[in-house]
């Protein structure tokens, strides 16, 4: 019944009524627009960049996802080609300034809102995750620069950055320094000018090299001389891929070669690459700033932008998978219905009428939307801190603590849950999801690595315990906690959502009690239980933070459709308001209460996997 | 050159399912649908943006683009949107689609056209929600102007167009003297379909409509957006078109298999009727 597929059909699409509802009505962005940072701003603009951007997303990206996938990329005479079509797309994204929505408007930008630069980067991301990886670091590494560079290397680098002039990378990872970023071996020698003479390899570097910009500005982790050991000797250096004059034209090479590309799984239109700096001892880098050592911390903070937008990506993934699977389960007819089980001859329905085909769907739903609202509540607490810089610091305190919070849990919760809904929407279409004349298959290779780089969803899950829970004192996650008590206490009487939002509260606790174990386990030198159930507790916590925003969703939904007008004009205003309805309830009642579990599980303190010896594995 | 750009903006085609008849089949229920430009429109603000541009220098523009609306305040966001695009200054004639007919669009329309005075009155062949095709005929006989429909290409010549236009079986070639109406066609958004003069006849668009940048969305704000009542452009505000009634298309029904070609025919004959 299949058709030759035809790679450069558009498959991507988003729910734009749930992005309307997500903005306005849950995280009500109008409150912050018109005034302070977004003066400019108003619903409008908002709007229309939604609009626009959407329709970018759908006829220039999403025809080369499938292209991207099956050409992937090429490296010839030391130069890395992207997939067909990639190089002019990346020129209409700058055109269209599709990057620099929340830039500073002295570099560029537009100055808008963090969480529209997110919504938009969703559209993005889910039309071609391989793509938007080479624009996605560009931002990173400006943002870097931006926050931590000299004047001078601001005036230098950052509108030719965000205008995609040229490209960026982040250089960690290095053959013997994954996860352990502290056994870094590049180094940095001090040359007399006071830039620094770069050596060492480095991989798995995404957008490492390729043929969309005419340079590309690497950030390098390497080791000065006689700095000390581990992460706290390593220092950030900007390093070009082609030297760059004091007038912005280029120079010449920088010694800066590609070993290799990699052959990957999934995003296979991104180029990983091997980078060899200084090979020929020709590899000049600066300071990123003006004091040495401080390369850690700096790049924890690109970290924090890039793991959102990897937590991102996998709820934008998993998106367009859910839309697909949903489209497909409403048209393939197949079987009887459950309630003409006996009669042979009742006619077939649409697999979309089947339970288990509607659990799924509705099981992708929640947590596709709870994913990506918990995502807009960390962009909404980022966007506050900038209302509220210099008039409220406490509360611009309060807000970026719970950004600090919500990164791992984003990072690790949506890049899990993205590959496990992709997943979920294969098994949706049967056979036909394995093949790939069906979009899902890509989207499920595609999305395997979300949990994987940007530091694996373990190191997330030991940032969140082992620095996020005690950061300022334990406030930021007695403030999570706390704001949502109060959310428990005033709905747990609700005359529909009332059941779910005890659940709700149950989970409160038993994240409060498990987080007060871990710390027991601290204070007891039970050291090795921690990183053993790190990950569970992050799921635990993620689990009852994408529960409360449903059910808080699911509240102003109710709100909502009362005070439509009756009559079947609502009709569709009603489904939509309704599903909000139906998604809390199942998340909080079939997923939920896992966390309970969780919390009696980790209360055994179980540690087979530790006692169990390496050689009892297996025999082989 | 000044052209004036009529839009309409249409429940979203590519939701077509979502369109729904009430019982009382008195209206088309319109709720909760996604709204756009109706498609024929926005080419024909393409074509207007190409023929007051170098197209090598399309932010800078040669002339004038004026577009228009009929609808709620809501459709000033397709306003917005066109302004964003390129567009100079746009009107909203105040009024809702049900006391709207294609006659009185076009009454209005004359109205707008001799307080603004274009050289180029630009609009698509029809509409894809009531696919009337009225206005721009209805509008070049009001006005008594040159007209031609279906436009696959335009070329600019000194006070003229060179229109390609789509006929059964090819494309037919008008030249028109301004000031005209012209209502364009699919093609008009390809590669090569629209020479302004200052365009180089080697140049080649994208295919399609432009996207809006960002910069441009930002700065749309700042362009004019006049609102205007109906009255005070038409004093006849009747409608020619009454309707009375709407029902869906009746289902497809199963198909059956005959049993062999003279079945066939003699069905075709006796129940289809059509042989």
């Amino acid at each position: 019944m299949s058709n030759a597929p035809n790679l450069q059909q558009n498959r991507y699409k988003a729910d734009l009524r749930e992005v309307r509802f997500l903005l306005f009505e849950q995280f009500k962005l109008d409150q912050i627009l018109g005034q302070g940072p977004f003066e400019a701003w108003g619903p409008d603009e908002v709007q229309m960049v939604v609009d626009e951007a959407y329709k970018f997303s759908c006829e220039v990206l999403g025809p080369l996802n499938a292209v991207g996938d099956r050409t992937g990329c090429r490296l010839e005479g030391g130069q890395v080609y992207t997939p067909p079509g990639f190089k002019e797309a990346w020129n209409k994204l700058y055109e269209a300034g599709w990057m620099a929505v929340s830039a500073e408007p002295e570099y560029g930008g537009q100055g808008g809102p963090f969480t529209l630069h997110i919504t938009i980067q969703e559209f993005m991301s889910g039309a071609n995750s391989a793509f938007i990886m080479y624009p996605g670091l560009a931002f990173g590494a400006a943002e870097v620069i931006q926050l931590f560079g000299t004047d001078a290397q601001k005036e230098h680098y950052l509108r030719t950055m965000y205008g995609g002039k040229w490209g960026g990378t982040m250089c960690l990872t290095e053959p013997q320094a994954g996860s352990d970023v502290g056994s870094s071996r590049t180094t940095a020698k001090k040359l007399p000018d006071g830039k620094y003479a770069i050596r060492g390899t480095k991989i798995f570097i995404s957008g490492g090299d390729h043929d969309c910009a005419e340079n590309i500005v690497h950030l390098v982790l390497a080791r000065v001389d006689n700095a000390p050991a581990g992460t706290k000797g390593l220092s950030l250096f900007i390093v070009p891929k082609v030297r760059t004059n004091a007038d912005g034209s280029l120079g010449e090479a920088n010694d800066v070669t590609v070993g290799a590309i990699e052959h990957k799984m999934g995003i296979n239109g991104s180029a990983t690459c091997v980078l060899n700096f200084g090979e020929n001892d020709g590899c000049v880098g600066e300071l990123v700033g003006t004091v040495e050592n401080q390369g850690m911390s700096q790049m924890f903070r690109m970290m924090n932008g890039a793991r959102i937008s990897v937590g991102l990506q996998g709820v934008a993934v998993a998106s367009a998978a859910y839309l697909n699977a949903l489209e497909y389960a409403r048209d393939r007819k197949q079987g009887p219905s459950i309630n003409n089980w006996k009669d042979a001859t009742a006619p077939r329905v649409a697999i979309v009428e089947h339970p288990d085909v509607r659990r799924m769907l509705l099981d992708m739903k929640s947590r596709v939307e709870g994913i990506r609202a918990l995502i807009i509540k960390l962009t909404r607490h980022f966007d506050m801190t900038r209302v509220l810089q210099g008039k409220d610091d406490e509360q611009a305190l309060y807000h970026q603590g719970q950004v600090d919070l919500l990164v791992p849990l984003v990072k690790a919760y949506g890049s899990d849950q993205g590959f496990r809904v992709c997943e979920t929407a294969i098994q949706t279409y049967g056979g036909a999801g394995y093949i790939k004349d069906y979009p899902v298959e890509q989207y499920c290779r595609d999305a395997k690595v979300f949990s994987i780089y940007e530091g694996t969803n373990h190191i997330q899950a030991m940032d969140l315990v082992g620095r996020k829970l005690g950061q300022r004192g334990g406030a930021n996650l007695q403030g999570f906690l706390g704001d949502v008590a109060a959310f428990v206490k005033a709905n747990e009487k609700h005359p529909v959502l009332g059941k779910a939002v005890k659940e709700l509260g149950e989970a409160q606790e038993a994240v409060a009690g498990t987080a007060m174990r871990l710390l027991g386990w601290f204070q007891m030198g039970k050291m090795p239980m921690v990183p053993l159930s790190a990950n569970r507790f992050l799921e635990m916590m993620s689990e009852t933070a994408v529960a409360w925003l449903l059910l808080d969703a699911a509240k102003i939904a109710l709100d909502a459709q009362e005070k439509l007008p009756a009559g079947d004009e609502s009709a569709s205003e009603r489904a939509f308001y309704e599903g909000k309805k139906h998604t809390a309830l199942y998340y909080a009642l079939n997923v939920l209460p896992h966390v309970r579990l969780s919390a009696e599980i980790l209360g055994r303190e179980d540690s087979s996997a530790l006692e169990i010896s390496t050689e009892s594995f297996a025999t082989v | 050159m000044k052209i004036l750009v009529a839009l309409k903006r249409v429940a979203d085609p590519d939701n077509a399912n979502k369109v729904k008849i009430p019982p009382s089949g008195d209206r088309i229920d319109t709720a909760g649908l996604e709204w756009k430009p109706n498609p024929f429109d926005e080419y024909a603000l393409e074509a207007a943006l190409r023929l007051t541009e170098d197209g090598k220098a399309p932010k800078a523009r040669a002339g004038e683009v004026v577009v228009v609306t009929f609808g709620p305040k809501e459709t000033e966001q397709t306003l917005r949107a066109a302004l964003a695009t390129g567009a100079d200054r746009a009107i909203r004639v105040d009024v809702t689609d049900d006391k709207l007919d294609g006659a009185l669009v076009a009454r209005a329309l004359k109205a707008l056209v001799e307080r603004e005075k274009p050289d180029v009155v630009l609009m698509g062949k029809q509409a894809v929600d009531g696919d009337s095709n009225q206005v721009g005929q209805s509008l070049a006989e009001l006005l008594d102007w040159p007209m031609a429909t279906f436009a696959a290409t335009i070329q600019e010549e000194q006070g003229a167009l060179l229109v390609g236009r789509e006929v059964d079986g090819g494309v037919a070639v008008l030249r028109v003297r301004l000031p005209a109406v012209v209502t364009v066609d699919l093609r008009i958004v390809a590669p090569t379909s629209v020479y302004s003069l200052k365009t180089a006849r080697t140049h080649k668009y994208n295919d399609g409509v432009r996207f809006a940048a960002l910069p441009a969305i930002m700065a749309s704000k700042k362009k004019p957006l006049a609102e205007v009542k109906l009255a005070d452009l038409t004093a006849d505000s009747g409608l020619k078109v009454q309707y009375h009634g709407f029902e869906p298309p009746p289902a497809r029904k199963a198909g059956i298999k005959v049993k062999d070609v003279a079945d066939l025919v003699a069905r075709l004959k006796n129940e289809a009727k059509v042989l």
